[in-house]
């Protein structure tokens, strides 16, 4: 019983975590843009993220190690410490753009600009930590988050062109602004692919204490989950493409982005979108500080857990305690959390073999796996996937940042 | 046993079970006769930053006796304490007593316990 129940909890988890600031404004942006030509985007880094949460699970479930014990132990310090400089640092922009993004959603909902939202908001993810368990910010969030089935439901009601939506899952060259459709493929690829997610998914195994007989709900989990969480991603860049499109309205702001919902729900589309972003960005910057305080607690041997008191792991509760209060400061200055959210799924992209190479190298290690170790086929999907999400960023971030 | 794959970077558990960082370094011992032995294990900043560059270990200790707890030596824990080494280092010590938690400690004492909920670490 208690295993359906966690079976349950981790789809919702998934469906709940998948949706955030990076996945609704780069599948917005190519919608707006691209209609469905950007689909397979998503499908391959949704691929890709299936593969990789099943085996950090897995890891979890075989070894009782997460995946930064492991790369610690197996590596090194030195090796370790550029793994967690590249990680951390991309990981605290997404944290400053999902914080960003919680401001958006209150300033269309109540008028008062995101600048002034920094601070509280802050507060409020830090009082989660401070004062929450891992169930609670696991499980409350996600529910929370369910609120972004909405736009499934916005889809719906648009009536899209099955077919031509089927045919944006195979790549195609766009006619015009090329480089545009790369950085936005590699931002999109960025936002499904989030090292985070796996760090967090492996903590939290360890902190369930999962064990072998974990494997088949593991899997589970990982295809039924993220699967839903990659068609909540097609379902916002479907509506994009049929609400703003015909329109030529581009995302270049939230209210812009806000306005694909008004069009299937005249009525509620708005709030709808606005408590969308809302819940959506407050779970992943839950769970995003979370996963920085976690790498730096594994990496370093620290005692951690997200169920004890404070002092009982103080350097734990330090660590995120300053990372979402550095996180508030760029906000406060008012930089934009759009563009912040477009440069670091970008560089998601662009770091993702650092973290992702090293965890290849595990799976595929008996010590920690024995007979549970990789396949050719997970090594396949996930190699490519990160070769390819790796050569597009190398390529499109300079370009756009000469074009932009 | 493999001293770098299966010590180095361990993890460091003191006999209550709780985590006391990860092995650092090894202190070995080289004697006119016999066999070198390793001495002891080494935990904290300095030893890891050494790793990178001895320039970065000495800059560790240089901020370690100006901050912090000011320990004035890495924490070093004799060998002979070691119970068994797995998946993680098992000691037959005191965590609080080796010098491998005055950070944790100093950081409790100083930073968490001063903000409300943060509990105390002496209740422990």
């Amino acid at each position: 019983m208690k295993k359906i129940l966690q079976l349950s909890l981790g789809i919702i988890t998934s469906v709940g975590g998948f949706l955030e600031i990076g996945s609704v404004t780069t599948a917005a942006q190519a919608g707006a843009q691209f209609g469905y030509k950007l689909l397979w985007a998503i499908l391959l880094g949704t691929l890709c993220l299936i593969f990789l949460i099943e085996m950090s699970g897995r890891l979890a479930a075989v070894s009782k190690h997460t995946i930064v014990d492991a790369i610690r132990e197996r590596f090194g310090f030195p090796f370790f410490f550029f793994v967690l400089l590249g990680t951390v640092l991309v990981a605290f922009m997404v944290l400053v753009a999902e914080l960003g993004g919680i401001g958006f959603a209150l300033q269309i909902l109540m008028g008062i600009r995101f600048p002034w939202w920094a601070l509280p908001v802050s507060f409020v993810v830090w009082l989660l930590m401070w004062k929450g368990t891992f169930s609670l910010i696991e499980n409350g969030a996600s529910l929370l988050g369910l609120v972004t089935v909405s736009f499934v439901v916005a889809a719906l009601r648009l009536n899209p062109d099955w077919t031509s939506a089927a045919s944006g899952l195979l790549p195609t060259l766009p006619d015009d602004d090329k480089s545009k459709y790369w950085f936005l493929a590699v931002s999109i690829l960025g936002a499904s692919i989030s090292p985070y997610l796996t760090f967090f998914y492996s903590s939290g195994a360890i902190e369930d204490k999962w064990d072998r007989t974990y494997l088949p709900i593991n899997r589970v989990i990982a295809a039924f989950g993220m699967t839903f969480g990659g068609l909540l991603s097609m379902a916002v860049l479907i509506v994009a493409a049929l609400a703003l499109r015909p329109k030529g309205i581009q995302v270049e702001t939230f209210q812009q982005a806000a306005l694909m919902m008004t069009t299937a729900l005249p009525k509620w589309g708005f709030y709808l979108f606005a408590l969308s972003m809302l819940f959506a960005c407050f779970g992943a910057a839950l769970e995003i500080s979370l996963a920085i305080s976690y790498f730096f607690s594994q990496g370093f041997g620290w005692n951690w857990s997200e169920d004890v008191e404070p002092s009982s792991d103080a350097r734990f509760a330090f660590v995120y305690t300053l990372i979402i209060g550095f996180a508030a400061v760029p906000l406060m200055f008012g930089v934009d959390p759009i563009k912040i959210t477009m440069m670091s799924m970008a560089l998601t992209s662009a770091t993702l073999p650092l973290a992702i190479v090293p965890f290849l190298f595990l799976m595929n290690d008996p010590i920690y796996l024995g007979k549970h170790r990789n396949g050719w086929i997970s090594n396949t999907v996930v190699g490519v996937v990160i070769l390819i999400s790796f050569v597009l960023a190398v390529v499109s971030i300079p370009l756009e940042i000469m074009g932009g | 046993m493999h001293l770098v794959r299966d010590v180095l970077d361990k993890k460091l558990m003191d006999r209550e079970d709780c985590p006391m960082g990860r092995v650092g370094g090894l202190v070995m011992h080289v004697g006119e006769s016999g066999p070198p032995r390793v001495t002891h294990i080494l935990v904290g900043g300095p030893t890891l930053w050494m790793r990178i560059h001895p320039a970065l270990g000495r800059l560790s200790s240089a901020l370690g006796q100006m901050w912090g707890p000011r320990r004035k030596e890495p924490a070093k824990i004799p060998w002979s304490r070691v119970e068994t080494v797995g998946r993680e280092v098992k000691l037959d010590v005191e965590g609080k007593d080796t010098g491998a938690l005055d950070w944790e400690i100093w950081v409790a004492r100083h930073i968490i316990e001063h903000i409300p909920g943060g509990g105390s670490e002496e209740e422990e």
